[in-house]
C-alpha cells in the first residue's frame, strides 16, 4: 500500500513537471563566461535567450547580488568582479512579458595557484616621522600591527641599516636627453656609492623597449658602467617595466625597493597599470617615484590613450607607489636629480621592519589592510597599505 | 587673363566642418594668421598700392620670377635656398602685414604664369611644398609667419589647380600635394591643420590611401574612435588588403565595444605571415590583451606563445605573458620567461611595433611624394615656357621622402 502511495506520488510529480514545461515561454543560457573559467576585473556576462513571447530583462546575479539588468538584446551584462580569487555563481534570470521566468548558472572557480609562495611572513618597512625628521629611537614595543582589524603578534624586529635589494628603473626616453641623463646618471651613481656590502642593485633603462638591465649585483662598477653606457632614446613605457622589475624582485629576499625616475606619461606599454598595481599588491617591494614634470600626462595623448586614459594611468601609478609603502619625490628641474636619490637612500637607512605571521591566510586573493600604530605621540608612521592574499 | 577665383568660404567651411569637430579646434581656427589666398581680384590691388610699396613688390616679383625660373631650369637647391632667403628678408614675424607684401608679389607672377598655362601651378606648388619642408626642418623659431605661409601657398596652389582644372589627373595630383603636405604637418605635432590637408586631400581622390590613413590617425589620437572607424572603412574600401588600415580599424572598434568584428580582424593579421612584423607583433598583442580582459587567460596565452615563435626578440610578449601567466597563479613559469628578458638584445625604434603605431611614418606619405615628383618633373618645361627661360631641367625636383 506504501509502495504504491509512493509510485502514485511520483507520477503527479512528473506530470506537474511536465505541465510545467509546456507552459515555460522562455529559456535562458549563459553563453561566457564559461563554467571554470577564473574571471577578474570588468567582466561581460553574454546571455542567450530563447522565447515565444517578448523578454523584458535579463538580470544577472554574482554570488546571489544582483549586479546588471540588460533589457534588450544582445543581453549582455558587464560587472566588476575585482581581484579575488574566489568561487562565484553567476546566475542569470530572463523575465517573460507574461510574467515567466527561467535562469541558468554557472560555477566559477577560484584559479589553483600552482606555486606555493610563502607569504606567511608579512615584513612591513616604516619610516617613522616626528615632524619633518625620521627617528630611530623606537622599540618594539612602541609599535602595534593590524591586519584587517586584528591586531598581530610583532614576531621580527630590526631598525636602521637593513640590507636591501633595489632595482634603479631610469626612463631613459628621449625627453630625458641633455641635462637630464646628466643628472639623473650623477643621481644614481651616487646612489649606488651609497649601498652596503650587503645590498645589491640591478639597473634598468628603459624607453619605450629595455635598453640596458644588469642583473642583481653588488659591485657598483658593473653597475655605474651601465648608467654610463646608455642614450636617452625612444618612447616610454613605464607599466611594462615597472611590472618586470616587479617581478623580477618577486623571488627576492628582504627588503626590496624599486627606484622609478619618470614623469610617468606611459605611451607605448602593452600592460596597462591596473595589472602593474596588482603586481605591486601581492608582492612587498616598495616602489619610489621621482617623479619629474608633474602635470605632462594632463596634456599628452597618443594613438595609444587619451588624455582621460593617461590620467587615469597616472593616478594608478600614484596608488601603486602609495599603497607599496614608497613615496613620490616630486621635483622641478634636472638639478634637483641627485638630491632626490640621496633622499631616498637617506630614507632607506632609517626604516623599520617589522615581521608578522597574519593570523587570518585563507589564500583567497582578497585584500588585507594593514595598519601599523606607534605608541608614542607626535610622530607618524608610513608602510604599504596592505597585500592581496595569494 | 583666366579667372582664378579660390572660393575661401568654401574651403574655411570644409576645414571647420572636420576641425570644429575636434577638440581645440575652435582655438586653432581663431588663432591662424595665414587666412590669406590666392585670389583674382588681389591683383585688382596693385593699382591701389602706395608708390613706394608697388616699386618693393615689383623687386619682389621680378627675384620670384627669377627663383622660378631656376627652378624650372632644374637648379632645384638655388631656387630653394633663394625662395627661403627672399620670403625671410620681406615677412616678419613682428609684423604678420608683410606677409601680405609677400603674398601679393608672388600671386602676380602665378597669375601670369598660371594663365597661359594652367599645369605651371604643379611645380610652382612643388617648390613651396619644398621650402615648406626646408622651414620645418630648420624649425619655427623666428620664421613662423613664412613657415604659415610656405604651408598656405602649397596648399592654396593644390586646390587652385584642383579648381581649375576639373580633371580627374589635376585632382590625384592635388590630392597628393596635401596629402604629402599633411604628412608633414602630422610629422611636426600639427595635428589639426594636418588633418586639414587629409580630409581635402580624401576628397578629391577618396580613393588615396595615404590620407586616410593620415586622417583616421588623427581622429585617433583626438579620441574620436568613430569617424576613425568610418575612414578606416573607407581606407578598407579603397584597398581591402591594407594591414595597418586592419589593425587600426580592429583597435578602434574594441574602443567603441565591437570587440567580435575587432577579434577577427586581429586574428587574421595575427596568423598572416604576409603582413609586416610590426602588424602582426601588435595584432598579437592586442589580441591577447583582449582575450585578458574577457579573463580567457589561456586563450591570450596561447596566443602570446605563439606570437613568441615568430618574434622571439620582442621584449613586449615576455612581459605580456609573464602578466597572463602571474593572473593564471603560474607565477613560477611568469617568473622564468620575465627573467630572459634582461638577455635579449635592445631593440631599434625601427623595429619598435607599439612606437610605430604612434609614430608617423615617412614610407605612409612617399607614394605621394614619389608622385608629385614625377608629375612636377614632366611640367618643368611648361613653367620655363612660360616664363620665357631656357628649360634645362634634367634633375628630379628635390623634395625628400
Amino acid at each position: 500500500m506504501r509502495r504504491l502511495r509512493n509510485r502514485a506520488g511520483w507520477v503527479l510529480a512528473l506530470l506537474l513537471a511536465a505541465a510545467g514545461a509546456a507552459q515555460a515561454a522562455v529559456s535562458v543560457q549563459i553563453v561566457s563566461p564559461v563554467a571554470g573559467q577564473p574571471v577578474f576585473g570588468k567582466t561581460e556576462v553574454q546571455v542567450a535567450v530563447s522565447s515565444t513571447e517578448s523578454v523584458t530583462s535579463v538580470e544577472v546575479f554574482v554570488n546571489g547580488k544582483l549586479v546588471g539588468t540588460a533589457t534588450q538584446a544582445p543581453w549582455v551584462v558587464t560587472f566588476e568582479a575585482g581581484d579575488q580569487n574566489i568561487k562565484r555563481e553567476i546566475k542569470a534570470v530572463v523575465h517573460g512579458a507574461s510574467g515567466a521566468t527561467a535562469s541558468n548558472a554557472v560555477l566559477i572557480q577560484p584559479v589553483q595557484i600552482d606555486d606555493q609562495l610563502d607569504l606567511r611572513l608579512q615584513q612591513l618597512f616604516v619610516t617613522v616621522t616626528r615632524g619633518q625628521a625620521r627617528t630611530l629611537d623606537l622599540g618594539e614595543g612602541d609599535f602595534k600591527i593590524y591586519d584587517n582589524g586584528k591586531r598581530q603578534d610583532i614576531i621580527t624586529f630590526g631598525r636602521g641599516e637593513l640590507p636591501l635589494t633595489a632595482v634603479l628603473l631610469l626612463d631613459t626616453s628621449e625627453s630625458m636627453q641633455g641635462e637630464r641623463i646628466k643628472y639623473a646618471r650623477r643621481g644614481a651613481t651616487n646612489f649606488l656609492d651609497g649601498l652596503k656590502n650587503v645590498d645589491e642593485a640591478s639597473v634598468v633603462m628603459f624607453s619605450d623597449r629595455l635598453l640596458r638591465a644588469t642583473p642583481f649585483v653588488a659591485d657598483k662598477k658593473v653597475l655605474a658602467k651601465a648608467l654610463e653606457e646608455t642614450e636617452a632614446t625612444g618612447g616610454t613605457a613605464v607599466n611594462d617595466f615597472l611590472y618586470m622589475s616587479l617581478k623580477l624582485l618577486e623571488p627576492r629576499v628582504g627588503r626590496r625597493v624599486v627606484i622609478l625616475l619618470s614623469d610617468g606619461a606611459d605611451v607605448h606599454s602593452v600592460v596597462p597599470m591596473s595589472e602593474v598595481l596588482w603586481k605591486a599588491r601581492t608582492g612587498q617591494a616598495m616602489i619610489y617615484w621621482i617623479q619629474l614634470d608633474e602635470n605632462k600626462h594632463k596634456s599628452y595623448v597618443s594613438s595609444w590613450r587619451s588624455v582621460e586614459e593617461n590620467d587615469e594611468e597616472y593616478k594608478t601609478l600614484n596608488k601603486a607607489v602609495e599603497e607599496s609603502g614608497g613615496r613620490i619625490e616630486k621635483i622641478a628641474n634636472a638639478a634637483e636629480l641627485e638630491g632626490a636619490f640621496q633622499a631616498i637612500l637617506q630614507e632607506l637607512r632609517e626604516q623599520y621592519v617589522l615581521g608578522y605571521y597574519p593570523s587570518d591566510i585563507k589564500k583567497d586573493g582578497r585584500w588585507h589592510e594593514v595598519k601599523v600604530d606607534v605608541q608614542r605621540g607626535g610622530v607618524r608612521a608610513r608602510t604599504r597599505d596592505g597585500y592581496l592574499d595569494f | 587673363m583666366i579667372s582664378m577665383i579660390w572660393n575661401t568660404h568654401a574651403r574655411a567651411a570644409i576645414a571647420c566642418a572636420l576641425l570644429c569637430a575636434l577638440p581645440g579646434a575652435a582655438a586653432a581656427q581663431d588663432t591662424d594668421p595665414f587666412g590669406g589666398a590666392i585670389t583674382a581680384t588681389d591683383v585688382s590691388d596693385q593699382v591701389k598700392r602706395p608708390a613706394g610699396r608697388r616699386a618693393q613688390e615689383d623687386e619682389i616679383e621680378s627675384r620670384y620670377r627669377k627663383i622660378l625660373a631656376a627652378w624650372a631650369g632644374g637648379q632645384t637647391e638655388r631656387a630653394a635656398i633663394d625662395l627661403m632667403a627672399l620670403e625671410t628678408s620681406v615677412v616678419s614675424d613682428e609684423d604678420p602685414g608683410t606677409r601680405k607684401r609677400l603674398l601679393n608679389a608672388e600671386q602676380a607672377v602665378i597669375h601670369e604664369v598660371g594663365a597661359s598655362n594652367l599645369e605651371t601651378l604643379v611645380p610652382i606648388a612643388m617648390l613651396h611644398h619644398e621650402v615648406y619642408r626646408r622651414y620645418l626642418a630648420q624649425g619655427a623659431r623666428g620664421h613662423a609667419v613664412v613657415l604659415g605661409h610656405a604651408r598656405g601657398m602649397t596648399r592654396d596652389l593644390a586646390i587652385l589647380y584642383r579648381e581649375q582644372s576639373g580633371s580627374e589627373g589635376a585632382a590625384l595630383v592635388s590630392s597628393r600635394i596635401l596629402t604629402s603636405l599633411g604628412g608633414m604637418l602630422q610629422q611636426a605635432a600639427q595635428q589639426l591643420p594636418a588633418a586639414d590637408m587629409f580630409q581635402l586631400a580624401a576628397e578629391m581622390d577618396p580613393r588615396n590611401t595615404a590620407a586616410l590613413l593620415g586622417l583616421a590617425t588623427v581622429f585617433e589620437k583626438n579620441a574620436r574612435y568613430e569617424p576613425a572607424v568610418e575612414t578606416l572603412r573607407s581606407l578598407l574600401a579603397a584597398d581591402p588588403n591594407h594591414a595597418e588600415g586592419k589593425l587600426r580599424l580592429a583597435v578602434n572598434l574594441h574602443r567603441l565595444e565591437k570587440t567580435p568584428e575587432a577579434l577577427t580582424l586581429l586574428q587574421g593579421l595575427a596568423a598572416d605571415q604576409k603582413v609586416d612584423d610590426w602588424v602582426a607583433a601588435l595584432a598579437a598583442q592586442e589580441l591577447a590583451d583582449i582575450q585578458r580582459e574577457k579573463g580567457k587567460l589561456d586563450a591570450a596565452r596561447a596566443v602570446l606563445e605563439a606570437a613568441l615563435q615568430r618574434f622571439p626578440n620582442d621584449p613586449r610578449f615576455y612581459v605580456q605573458l609573464a602578466s597572463v601567466l602571474d593572473r593564471s597563479g603560474q607565477t613560477r613559469t611568469a617568473q622564468d620567461i620575465m627573467e630572459k628578458l634582461p638577455l635579449i638584445e635592445p631593440r631599434t625604434p625601427e623595429t619598435a611595433a607599439r612606437f610605430l603605431y604612434n609614430t608617423v611614418r615617412p614610407e605612409t606619405f612617399q607614394e605621394a611624394r614619389r608622385f608629385l615628383d614625377e608629375n612636377a618633373q614632366s611640367r618643368l618645361p611648361v613653367l620655363a615656357q612660360a616664363l620665357d627661360a631656357p628649360n634645362k631641367a634634367s634633375v628630379a625636383v628635390g623634395v625628400a621622402g
